[in-house]
């Protein structure tokens, strides 16, 4: 059962050239927890702005359990908002700050009274009920920020990069808490990120969007091991996926791409049989870092996989394993490499290429090739 | 390093504290002369320097001016001219300010096509001179049946303070995130739900600046008054001109004085009180809440 459907939602500000959101499709099941992400100014605050209503829409509808809303007033679509910003009322207490919206509605006195001190309790934050936000450390701004969203029961929470103004072991902390807290209330969220972690981690679907066009809808496993363009294929996964233009080659074992290191030396990689039809045609090789790495001897067994001596140009420790930098064909690519058996730069290393997860685009769209 | 803080005594520093000090004189003394003359008996003005204590105090200048002194043809005192000016400021400074605010909140929350030029034109108000105003101001207060009234006078003091409390109030909430509107909005809070109880409320630093700013101006103003009072209705201001400018016999330079006195007394009280309040505004953020 979707709960919120956004139909072909468009968006152009007033006296603005170019349309913000160009048409967004989008249908969010109940109880979903959906992450938006894209590169900055592509519309995503916007998306969230209108799915609150506090921005007008200019074309499309949007609809939340069966009812259209895209008419409505933000206080009558029962939508709840975490802002980057936290925008917590400064002359308020917390527990003016978590009351006011329930206040408002008209909520009896002990019943508001019962609801602070739910959501206080649920976010751990009963000690701070009297204090005025400034006293509050970001974090603990963070939390009432979410209590404040939480105390009203919508139907549906909207956080717009909630965490980005925190520290980096801070965020995390509060991202397992978001992940929990959703686990135990199953309600329905939209979330905005920058971060690529917190996009894969608390997302049951990620939505991808660049230049207000939706990109990929999907897990974040169909998202990251089958990008549906170059661009999706870009923007996730940290360090990023590497592209190698180049020319699918046909020989008596198969199909195969060559590429070539820094010093001349070439390697023959064997490629799928789904690009039979690509024989002599360019196409880009999308590749990343994972697929590139020591040579272990169970999946050397396997088809698709082949080894070869590179020059290691950078390494760079991450702790768990080493990112090493090697150059095929003229571009930086990306390996991951096992910690335990150090390469230094500008030797050599036997790296192995599984083509097994590997992804290739038409050169022309920039959309994946898909097998089939 | 403790020993460059402990020695202070600086030639600089001296320097700096004799300059102030320089300055306080000469802004004080005016003031000091007029204090001790308000004291003193008119025997005692005439025999004694400017700047010598009276030799017998007495306060026969101030219940004077207060009650007694000739201002034109009627001998009352400035009393009623005081109670005018109080009638006059109270309603302009509180309608100016709280006008401002609400001004400054949609120009700078709600914005409408054309919010901008509507601000720079009202910007524009700050710099008209008063002189400018005056006929067309007399014009419109006739049609109103206004002319001479203290409401009049009210009138025109917020017509032309509205130009700077929106200045004010606008730039103070220009700084305010939109954020919280949109929390606001959220929460289910109207336009005026918002203003009362989400940006009043933050407003204390600014609106002490606008009450200050305003009740100078409007307590101070002569020319307004002057121009669009007569007799009952005339502000203190102008009272205190027709006071000094009335010559029945010898020139009674206390009275003068202690009249000027009174006429002051209302700003100078507003700087020490409400001034404190203000810098406790500004810094109410970081205050235990
Ligand atoms: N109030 C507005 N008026 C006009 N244009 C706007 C307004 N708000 C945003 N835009 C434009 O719309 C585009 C999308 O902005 P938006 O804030 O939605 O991006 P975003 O994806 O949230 O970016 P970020 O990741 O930096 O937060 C930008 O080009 C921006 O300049
Ligand atoms: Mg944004």
């Amino acid at each position: 059962m979707s709960q919120l459907e956004l139909r072909d939602i468009r968006k152009t500000y007033p006296g603005a050239h170019d349309e913000t959101l160009k048409g967004i499709n989008i249908d969010v099941a109940s109880g979903e927890f959906l992450t938006l992400v894209g590169p900055s100014g592509c519309g995503k605050s916007t998306l969230m702005s209108s799915i609150a209503g506090l921005e007008a829409i200019t074309g499309g509808s949007m609809v939340v359990n069966g009812v259209d809303i895209s008419a409505m007033e933000p206080r009558d679509r029962d939508i709840a908002m975490v802002f980057q910003s936290y925008a917590l009322y400064p002359t308020k207490s917390v527990r003016e700050n978590i009351a006011f919206g329930l206040k408002i509605r008209g909520m009896p006195k002990d019943d508001i009274e019962r609801e602070v001190e739910r959501v206080a309790d649920l976010l751990q934050i009963s000690p701070l009920l009297d204090k005025k936000p400034a006293r509050l450390s970001g974090g603990q701004q963070q939390r009432v920020a979410m209590g404040r969203a939480l105390a009203r029961r919508p139907k549906i929470y909207l956080f717009d990069e909630p965490l980005s103004n925190l520290d980096a072991k801070l965020r995390v902390e509060m991202r397992t808490e978001i992940k929990k807290l959703h686990q135990r209330l199953k309600t329905t969220v939209v979330y905005v990120t920058h971060d690529q972690i917190e996009a894969m981690t608390l997302a049951d679907r990620i939505a991808v969007l660049k230049d207000g066009e939706l990109q990929q809808l999907g897990t974040p496993k169909e998202v990251y091991d089958t990008p549906e363009n170059l661009f999706v294929a870009g923007f996730i996964g940290s360090p990023s996926m590497s592209f190698i233009e180049l020319e699918i080659e046909r020989s008596e074992a198969g199909l195969s791409v060559t590429v070539e290191g820094s010093d001349g030396r070439k390697l023959s990689l064997p490629v799928p049989d789904y690009l039979a039809n690509w024989v002599g045609k360019r196409v880009i090789l999308g590749i990343r870092p994972e697929h590139i790495s020591q040579p272990d001897n169970i999946k050397s067994e396997h088809s698709l996989v082949a080894s070869g001596s590179l020059t290691v140009e950078v390494t760079e420790p991450t702790g768990p394993d080493i990112i090493a930098v090697i150059r095929l064909n003229g571009i930086d690519v990306h390996c991951r490499l096992d910690a335990e058996h150090p390469v230094n730069w500008g030797e050599d290393a036997e790296l192995m290429f599984d083509m097994n997860k590997v992804v290739f685009f038409d050169p022309a769209t920039e959309k994946r090739i898909r097998p089939n | 390093m403790t020993d460059v803080v402990r020695r202070g005594v600086r030639p600089s520093r001296i320097a700096i504290y004799g300059v102030l000090l320089l300055a306080c004189l000469v802004y004080l003394i005016p003031l000091i002369i007029m204090l001790i003359t308000s004291f003193k008996t008119p025997m005692d003005i005439r025999s004694s320097n400017l700047l010598a204590l009276p030799t017998d105090w007495t306060t026969i200048g101030w219940t004077k001016a207060w009650a007694e002194a000739c201002t034109g043809v009627q001998c009352e005192g400035v009393k009623g001219f005081f109670w005018n000016s109080f009638k006059m400021a109270v309603p302009a400074v509180l309608i100016s300010t709280l006008l401002g605010a609400f001004n400054g909140y949609v120009l700078s929350k709600w914005k409408f096509r054309g919010a901008d030029l509507m601000f720079g034109m009202l910007l524009f108000g700050c710099f008209v001179p008063f002189q400018v105003v005056l006929l067309p101001m007399a014009q419109t207060l006739g049609m109103l049946g206004m002319a001479n009234t203290t409401p009049g006078l009210v009138l025109v003091h917020v017509t032309y303070g509205v130009a700077f409390t929106t200045l004010f109030f606008r730039n103070y909430y220009v700084a305010i995130p939109d954020a919280l509107i949109k929390a606001a909005r959220l929460d289910g809070a109207g336009f005026f739900t918002i203003f009362f109880r989400i940006l009043l409320p933050m407003s204390t630093p600014i609106i002490m600046v606008s009450l200050i700013w305003q009740f100078t101006q409007i307590w101070n103003d002569f020319l307004f008054g002057v121009v669009f009072s007569s007799g009952e209705s005339q502000p203190i201001t102008v009272a205190l001109n027709n006071l000094v400018n009335t010559s029945t016999g010898v020139k009674e330079y206390n009275v003068d004085m202690a009249a000027a006195m009174i006429a002051a007394l209302p700003t100078l009280v507003v700087y020490i009180v409400a001034g404190k309040y203000f810098i406790r505004g500004l810094t109410a953020g970081s205050e235990k809440g």
